[in-house]
C-alpha cells in the first residue's frame, strides 16, 4: 500500500496523469488551477516529455489535438471562460475521436467573473458550446481522491472510447488539500494502432479530418458517432447513492457540493426524516435511469448545486412528472454551508418538518 | 531517356480539384517531389488546414490531419512535440493559406516560429479569402478590389496588408524564412529549392523553416491563368519581394 499524502486536488490530478503514463501536457495559466501547469512543467522536463506554455487555450487545446492524433496520452487544464475559448476545438476532436482529457477547475462566471468557487460551468460542460451533434464525457469528482481515481478514469475512457473527457471540479476542490493515497493506475492499456498517425511506414497513408464534402458520408459518420455515444451511456454511467433504500427525499448534488449534501441527510435522519442523497459522478452520461427508478416513491426531490439550477433540468428529465422537485442554490463564493441548506431545505419540507417537532 | 514521372507522394489514381490555373496544384507536386528526394514519405505528418488548402490530403500520400482553421502551427506543435516525447519522432510540416496563417492563425504561426518550434510551414499567398468566394484577407494589397474591398482595398476601411515572410524572419527561433512564386519555370525551380532548403532546416533541427508562395487566384482575381502570373510577376514582386529574409544555415 502506498503512503498517504497531504495534496491539493490540482497536485493531485497532476501526478495521477503522470502516474497513468500522460506524455504530453499543454497549458495556459488561469487561476484558481495554475498549479497543475506549475506542477507538470517541472515534472514532464525531468522526464523529458512534452510540455508547452501555450501562446493562449486555443493554442493549448490544438496542440493536444495533434499531440493525441500520434497515439500520445495527452492533458490539457483550465477554468471557466478559457474553457469557452476551447470549445471550437472539442467539437473538431469529437468529430475527429481524438482522446484527449481536459480538466476545468470552476471559477465562477459568466464572463470573467472571478476565482471563487461555483459550478457554473455544468451547462458548458454536458451540452457543450461547440457547434454540432456530439458529446464531452464528463466526470466529477467529489473530493481530492476521488481526483486522482477519476485522472485515471478520464485517461482510460478518452482512450477506449476515442473521445475527449473533461474532469470538472470547482476551484475549492482544486485547491483543497486532503490526504489521500496515490494508488497505481490500473485501467488497460488501449491499442491504438490501428487509427494512430506514425508515418505511413508498411501501411497506406491516414487521414484525420471532420471535413466532409460527400452528404451521404457526413450523414454517416455522425450516426456512427451517435452509435458510440449510446453505447456510452450504456457502459459509462456513475452515480453514488448515499442512504437511498428508504429515502422519502433525495438531495440530488454533484461534486464537492454533495459532501455538505450528506452532513445534511444526516441531520435530517437524526430529525426522523428519511433522507438520501443521489450523486452522479458522471454528468454526461447522466444516470437517468437509476434516478427515475427511485423517483417513484418520494415525497420530493432537493437539489442543491453551486449555480442557479444547471443539473436541474436533467433531474426533471429524469424523474416522473408529478415528483416534488425544489432547487436550493447560490451561483458564487463559499461554499453553502451546512446550516444554510438546512434552513433552506426546512423551508421547502416545512409540513413534514412542523410536524416533527 | 529520363521518363517523367508523377511524384511517388503523390496517392495514385488522384487528380487535382482546385480551379483551372490555380497554383495549389503545382505546390503540393513540388512539396510531394521533395519529400520523395529526401525520403519522407513513410516518417511524414502533414497538417492541412482550412480553406482550399484543406484537400491536400486528397492528393500527398503521406499521413495527414485537418488543422482547424489557423491552428494548424499549434496542431503541428503538439505532433512534434509528442512524437519527440515517445522517442519516434516525425517530419511535420503544416500546409496553409495566407488567411489561416497570417490572419486567424497569426497568434499560432508567430508564437511557434517565437518558440523555434522544429517544424516547416508553406503558406500559400494568393491574397484573398479563395475558398470563400474571393474576400479581402490580411495579404491583399493596397487598392485590390475583392468581393469585400469593392472600391479597392483603403487604409481608412481596411489597413494594411501584412508581409509574413518578413515578420517570421525576425523571429529568434526560425531557421529559414523566403518567399518564392511560381509563375515561371525559373521561380518553379527556385521555389523547390526552397521548400527543400525548409525541409533540411528541420531534419537538421535547427528551428522554425518558412515558405511563403505568392500563387495565383485566377477564379477570384477575375483573371486567366495566363494573366494571373502575369499579374504576380509585374505587381505582386513588387510588394511582396521575392527573396530569402533569414538562413541560418549561410551564418
Amino acid at each position: 500500500m502506498n503512503q498517504k499524502e497531504l495534496l491539493k486536488g490540482n497536485i493531485a490530478i497532476a501526478k495521477a496523469a503522470v502516474k497513468c503514463g500522460c506524455s504530453c501536457y499543454f497549458g495556459y495559466p488561469i487561476t484558481p488551477q495554475s498549479e497543475i501547469g506549475e506542477y507538470l512543467s517541472a515534472a514532464m522536463q525531468e522526464r523529458e516529455l512534452g510540455y508547452v506554455c501555450a501562446e493562449s487555450e486555443i493554442g493549448a487545446i490544438n496542440m493536444a489535438i495533434g499531440a493525441s492524433s500520434t497515439g500520445a496520452k495527452v492533458l490539457v487544464s483550465s477554468s471557466s471562460c478559457a474553457i469557452s475559448l476551447m470549445q471550437e476545438a472539442l467539437s473538431y476532436a469529437a468529430s475527429d475521436e481524438l482522446p484527449i482529457v481536459l480538466v476545468n477547475v470552476m471559477r465562477a462566471g459568466p464572463g470573467q467573473g472571478y476565482i471563487y468557487p461555483s459550478q457554473g460551468d455544468y451547462n458548458q460542460t454536458t451540452v457543450g458550446g461547440g457547434n454540432g451533434d456530439y458529446k464531452i464525457i464528463s466526470l466529477a469528482p467529489s473530493n481530492v481522491q476521488e481526483c486522482i481515481e477519476m485522472t485515471y478514469k478520464c485517461f482510460y475512457l478518452s482512450q477506449k472510447y476515442r473521445n475527449p473527457v473533461i474532469l470538472l471540479l470547482d476551484g475549492l476542490l482544486g485547491q483543497m488539500a486532503e490526504s489521500v493515497e496515490l494508488a497505481e493506475n490500473t485501467y488497460p492499456e488501449i491499442d491504438n494502432s490501428s487509427w494512430v498517425l506514425s508515418g505511413a511506414h508498411n501501411r497506406p497513408s491516414r487521414e484525420i479530418h471532420s471535413l466532409e464534402p460527400n452528404q451521404d458520408k457526413l450523414n454517416r459518420h455522425i450516426l456512427d458517432l451517435n452509435n458510440k455515444y449510446k453505447k456510452i451511456e450504456e457502459e459509462v454511467t456513475d452515480w453514488e447513492e448515499y442512504m437511498c433504500e428508504d429515502a422519502e427525499y433525495i438531495i440530488t448534488a454533484f461534486g464537492s457540493l454533495s459532501r455538505h449534501g450528506k452532513a445534511v441527510c444526516k441531520y435530517f435522519r437524526e430529525k426522523g426524516l428519511k433522507f438520501g442523497l443521489f450523486r452522479p459522478k458522471t454528468l454526461y452520461p447522466f444516470p437517468y435511469k437509476r434516478l427515475n427508478e427511485l423517483s417513484k416513491n418520494l415525497k420530493g426531490i432537493i437539489d442543491i448545486e453551486m449555480n442557479l439550477g444547471q443539473m436541474l433540468k436533467d433531474i426533471r428529465l429524469a424523474v416522473l412528472s408529478n415528483t416534488k422537485i425544489s432547487f436550493v442554490g447560490k451561483p458564487v463564493g463559499d461554499w453553502l454551508k451546512r446550516d444554510e441548506l438546512i434552513y433552506a431545505i426546512e423551508n421547502v419540507i416545512k409540513e413534514d418538518y412542523a410536524s416533527i417537532h | 531517356m529520363q521518363v517523367y514521372t508523377k511524384p511517388k507522394s503523390i496517392k495514385e489514381n488522384s487528380s487535382f480539384t482546385f480551379c483551372s490555373g490555380c497554383d495549389h496544384g503545382l505546390v503540393i507536386k513540388l512539396v510531394a517531389e521533395v519529400i520523395d528526394e529526401l525520403n519522407l514519405q513513410e516518417n511524414t505528418i502533414a497538417v492541412a488546414s482550412s480553406g482550399c488548402s484543406v484537400f491536400l490530403y486528397d492528393f500527398l500520400d503521406v499521413d495527414c490531419i485537418e488543422s482547424p482553421h489557423g491552428r494548424a502551427c499549434a496542431v503541428a506543435t503538439g505532433i512534434k512535440r509528442a512524437t519527440k516525447a515517445n522517442k519516434n519522432e516525425k517530419f511535420v510540416f503544416t500546409y496553409q493559406g495566407d488567411g489561416d496563417f497570417a490572419s486567424i492563425g497569426l497568434g499560432e504561426s508567430l508564437h511557434s516560429a517565437l518558440r523555434g518550434e522544429n517544424i516547416t510551414v508553406i503558406c500559400i499567398n494568393n491574397t484573398n479569402y479563395g475558398m470563400t468566394g474571393g474576400q479581402l484577407g490580411p495579404t491583399t494589397a493596397m487598392g485590390q478590389i475583392t468581393t469585400t474591398s469593392p472600391t479597392g482595398r483603403n487604409r481608412a476601411y481596411h489597413g494594411f496588408p501584412i508581409k509574413a515572410a518578413e515578420h517570421i524572419a525576425l523571429c529568434d527561433g526560425t531557421a529559414y524564412s523566403a518567399r518564392v512564386g511560381v509563375y515561371n519555370i525559373k521561380n518553379i525551380i527556385n521555389a523547390k529549392n526552397a521548400i527543400k532548403k525548409a525541409f533540411e532546416c528541420q531534419i537538421k533541427g535547427l528551428g522554425y523553416s518558412f515558405v511563403e508562395v505568392l500563387s495565383s487566384c485566377p477564379t477570384n482575381w477575375r483573371l486567366s491563368p495566363s494573366d494571373s502570373h502575369r499579374k504576380i510577376e509585374t505587381e505582386l514582386t513588387q510588394i511582396y519581394p521575392i527573396k530569402v529574409f533569414k538562413d541560418i544555415t549561410n551564418d
